[in-house]
């Protein structure tokens, strides 16, 4: 993609956000241009469907526009994306939810409504089905957790929660998808 | 429990690549958002607001992006889309072979989205089709050609988005292009309603709303200005209150068309004046077209405060009798793109303009132009004589395409030269649903354009169609630069209205650049205040300045302008100076028994210089209580309360829509067309959408 050709200077993100939170727009395209893939990346493992993972990584574009300036982060700032692209995440399937009422956002039967994935791999397949089918907090910290390889602690920074409700959230997690995966094989 | 080699595959799975059309989209609402929040660059409340409206937030972005020109992001914007506009304009110069042009297709491509295919595909000429049918079509070669090139297909949107200027080139090099590149918006909206990417236009799309760190702006869903109320001035202070005239009426339809959807009209966007001009008023006229109008002002009690007086200036065009109508000079230019494939939309275009050609002499000249991926002459210069020609050039047109507007604007004004009119009326009539797509999107250009043809005899009208891309703000800009009036059509009755009944005055100009001012006498009144016409505020010394543009008044129109005045003596809002005041003994007239004096300045049709019509406004023009006023005065202050409290404003905070509906039921007078009937229900409908808050 001719965008990538942009790509080549290599200023730190965190040069980037410092040049971007005192009003540099260029410094704050390439920002975005940068992250997009990795944001579109979450939103559709959060989601599993390619017009909301779009929707979603276009919000959270929007929500960068707005809050950069605001961005006090100490850490890495791919750890305030994934934050902000679980919140944006959350609040479109509670969008699409209220507006459809509908429940296609979720689990199975997104797979079967959204367009069929370009190789399907059935075992992750219908593992991620399942993991969409958790509850916000234990979908959003095995997303983190198993689906970007983050720590515990990491993803405890991200979702703004103790390292330990992260485990806790796992744990659960792992109970429920056992159930869910059992039923999904039966189906 | 599901163990930790299980969980592992969930890294293995594969992440589709991002579609690279919603990549560039996503990139420049980044850049907008970044913009706007720079602007702003205020304290930040936390919490999230309202979820928006989507349409809106793609409209203003799209605007914001218009507006800038991408010029700030080249990097982004520029490098990715230049490229591949380039490219595709290129091939596309190869591949002359497919068929463009009357056959008014659209080209579909359904690389992005396969389940968009929903309209049928069949590469039938257009004409073939029965006229009037709203199909869509597509054209398989198009669509080959599109997807061939090594660059993804472009959304039209999009790509303009992004390269305004190589937009700009395609449209003159290969007329055919931003068709071609056209997103196919009916497939689009054919589709699941929540699906499309934000810079796919037109359509509805989903984007969470509520914003964590931000609360979103306060938005309106079609491009509407939002404005602040006229303040209260002190008549010591700030004695004079200097505007233009406003004969628009396309706020009313907008409030109407709210309601009746059920739902109360944002306030800030609620014209008040044009609420109050949308109904025909029996205000005395002028005996001949020397004097092009009389003005009668009545002062009164104000209904919602015993304490105030409210100054009714009521203004009356002279009325042309047919025979002495000027010769007209029309040409319609007509928005086919595809967003107006709507039934309250084309449809309801041709009907209103089917109306209008039934209103018009046999030697009044009609042309057709439409605009879409490019634009074309439908009907050449026409003698209405020849009806049957028109109404048949009526009836073939097509919805398809995305919206060229500068080439369709400027091929409208060529035609309307051509068959020039001295001494009569020239007018460009635009219809659209909002969208100036491709070329000059800036308004402020095609303000340039509309103004530099305005002074070559050459006016224009803009008829807004629609909802939910309605461009209010531009039709409002174009209108009011090019003398014309922007009229908002959302039924054939108002069609019938705004077309037929108030024909002559939507064509015919009596008078231009009409600006009032009045003079408050400090001794009678110690506070005023304009309702309504805050768009149209002029500053004091713009009055006696010909070259500043002002609103026009055509054949038989009827103005209102209302203040609501605190008479001396009366408890105001404002307190007086501690330290000096203005004085009125710097040879001023000093009479005590003036309240105000109303100016008018206007020029006739054909004229460059202004004439002044002046009025002082004494006790003889007072009535003792609210009754005593006149039917059309009291209906007029019906809807000048109705629009405040539309737009929830302190003075009518207290005064209920039930006073409202009982002030106006007993003005209704003969109201043989049933506009006043037709508010009293608008009234009644906000009063229970209000209870319903």
């Amino acid at each position: 993609m001719m965008a990538m050709m942009l790509d080549e200077s290599d200023a730190s993100d965190s040069e980037l956000v410092g040049r971007a939170r005192d009003g540099d727009r260029e410094a704050f395209g390439r920002l975005v241009e940068r992250h997009y893939d990795f944001v579109h990346r979450v939103a559709w493992r959060w989601c599993g469907r390619k017009a909301d993972a779009e929707d979603i990584a276009q919000d959270v574009c929007v929500r960068l526009g707005r809050s950069i300036r605001d961005y006090r982060g100490s850490g890495a700032f791919t750890t305030w994306l994934y934050a902000m692209t679980l919140n944006a995440a959350r609040d479109h399937a509670r969008k699409s939810m209220r507006e459809s009422a509908k429940t296609e956002a979720y689990g199975v039967h997104a797979l079967i409504s959204g367009e069929t994935p370009e190789e399907p791999d059935d075992q992750a397949e219908a593992l991620w089905a399942a993991v969409r089918r958790l509850p916000d907090k234990q979908r959003g910290a095995v997303l983190l957790v198993y689906g970007e390889g983050l720590s515990h602690a990491a993803a405890a920074e991200a979702m703004a929660i103790s390292e330990t409700t992260v485990s806790w959230h796992i744990h659960e997690a792992k109970k429920r998808l056992k159930v869910l995966m059992r039923t999904a094989g039966d189906e | 429990m599901v163990d930790d080699n299980e969980l592992a595959r969930l890294r293995t799975l594969r992440v589709p690549v991002p579609n690279p059309q919603a990549k560039i989209g996503a990139l420049h609402a980044a850049m907008t958002a970044f913009d706007e929040a720079q602007e702003e660059n205020s304290p930040v409340p936390q919490g999230s607001a309202e979820p928006q409206r989507l349409t809106s937030r793609a409209a203003k972005l799209w605007r914001e992006i218009m507006q800038k020109k991408l010029v700030a992001t080249p990097a982004i914007a520029g490098l990715i889309a230049l490229p591949i506009a380039g490219y595709t304009a290129l091939y596309l110069l190869d591949q002359q072979n497919f068929n463009f042009g009357g056959d008014r297709t659209i080209a579909e491509t359904s690389a992005d989205k396969p389940e968009a295919n929903a309209p049928v595909s069949t590469s039938k000429p257009a004409k073939t089709e029965p006229a009037g049918k709203m199909e869509v079509e597509q054209s398989p070669d198009l669509d080959e050609t599109l997807v061939a090139p090594a660059a993804p297909p472009l959304p039209k949107a999009e790509s303009s988005a992004a390269s305004g200027q190589a937009q700009d080139a395609l449209t003159r090099e290969v007329a055919p292009a931003p068709m071609a590149m056209e997103a196919a918006p009916n497939g689009v909206r054919s589709r699941d309603l929540a699906k499309t990417r934000l810079f796919v236009q037109p359509s509805v799309s989903v984007l969470p709303a509520p914003i964590d760190t931000m609360p979103p702006q306060a938005e309106n869903r079609d491009r509407i200005e939002d404005f602040r109320t006229n303040p209260v001035h002190s008549a010591k202070d700030d004695p004079v209150s200097t505007f233009s005239i406003d004969v628009d009426t396309a706020s009313y339809s907008f409030v109407r068309r709210s309601l009746k959807e059920g739902s109360l009209p944002q306030p800030d966007t609620v014209r008040v004046e044009e609420m109050v001009n949308y109904f025909p008023y029996d205000w005395k006229g002028p005996g001949s077209a020397e004097t092009p109008f009389n003005s009668t002002v009545t002062v009164m009690p104000a209904p919602w405060n015993a304490q105030h007086k409210l100054m009714h200036v009521a203004i009356k065009g002279y009325d042309l009798q047919p025979a002495t109508q000027p010769k007209a000079n029309l040409v319609f230019l007509i928005d086919v793109s595809g967003s107006m494939n709507e039934p309250d939309k084309l449809p309801l275009l041709k009907s209103a303009f089917r109306l209008l050609v039934s209103k018009l002499k046999p030697d009044d000249t009609i042309s057709i132009v439409t605009y879409a991926g490019d634009a074309g002459t439908v009907l050449e210069p026409t003698k209405v004589a020849e009806k049957d020609k028109i109404l048949g050039a009526i009836d073939s047109l097509q919805p398809g395409g995305s919206t060229a507007g500068e080439a369709g604007i400027k091929q409208a004004y060529r035609l309307a030269e051509k068959s020039f009119v001295k001494d009569g009326v020239n007018r460009v009539m635009l219809a659209t649903d909002g969208d100036f797509n491709v070329g000059q999107t800036d308004d402020g250009d095609l303000k340039r354009l509309v103004e530099q043809e305005r002074k070559t005899g050459v006016y224009l009208s803009v008829f807004g169609f629609g909802r939910g891309n309605l461009n209010d703000r531009m039709m409002q800009t174009i209108a009011q630069n090019g003398n014309g009036t922007a009229a908002y059509i959302d039924t054939l009755q108002e069609a019938e209205k705004v077309l037929v009944e108030d024909a002559a005055s939507t064509i015919f100009p009596i008078a231009k650049d009409v600006k009032i001012q009045v003079e408050f006498n400090p001794q009678k009144v110690s506070e005023y205040r304009l309702i309504g016409y805050e768009t149209r505020a002029l500053s004091r010394e713009d009055f006696n300045n010909d070259r500043v543009d002002a609103g026009d008044i055509g054949s038989g129109h009827s103005v209102t302008a209302i203040y609501e005045i605190t008479p001396k003596g009366a408890p105001s809002q404002i307190n007086d100076l501690r330290y000096g005041e203005a004085s009125t003994d710097n040879g001023g007239v000093a009479n005590a028994d003036e309240y105000a004096f109303v100016k008018i300045r206007y020029k006739l049709p054909n004229e460059e210089t202004s004439k002044l019509i002046t009025t002082p406004v004494t006790g003889a023009n007072e009535v003792s209580s609210f009754d005593a006023a006149g039917t059309d005065q009291r209906f007029s202050v019906a809807v000048a309360a109705f629009g405040q409290k539309l737009r929830d404003e302190d003075a009518t905070a207290t005064f209920g829509f039930d006073r409202i509906e009982q002030i106006a039921a007993a003005a209704r007078g003969a109201d043989p067309f049933g506009y006043r009937s037709e508010f009293l229900s608008l009234v009644r409908l906000a009063s229970a959408l209000e209870r319903n808050r």
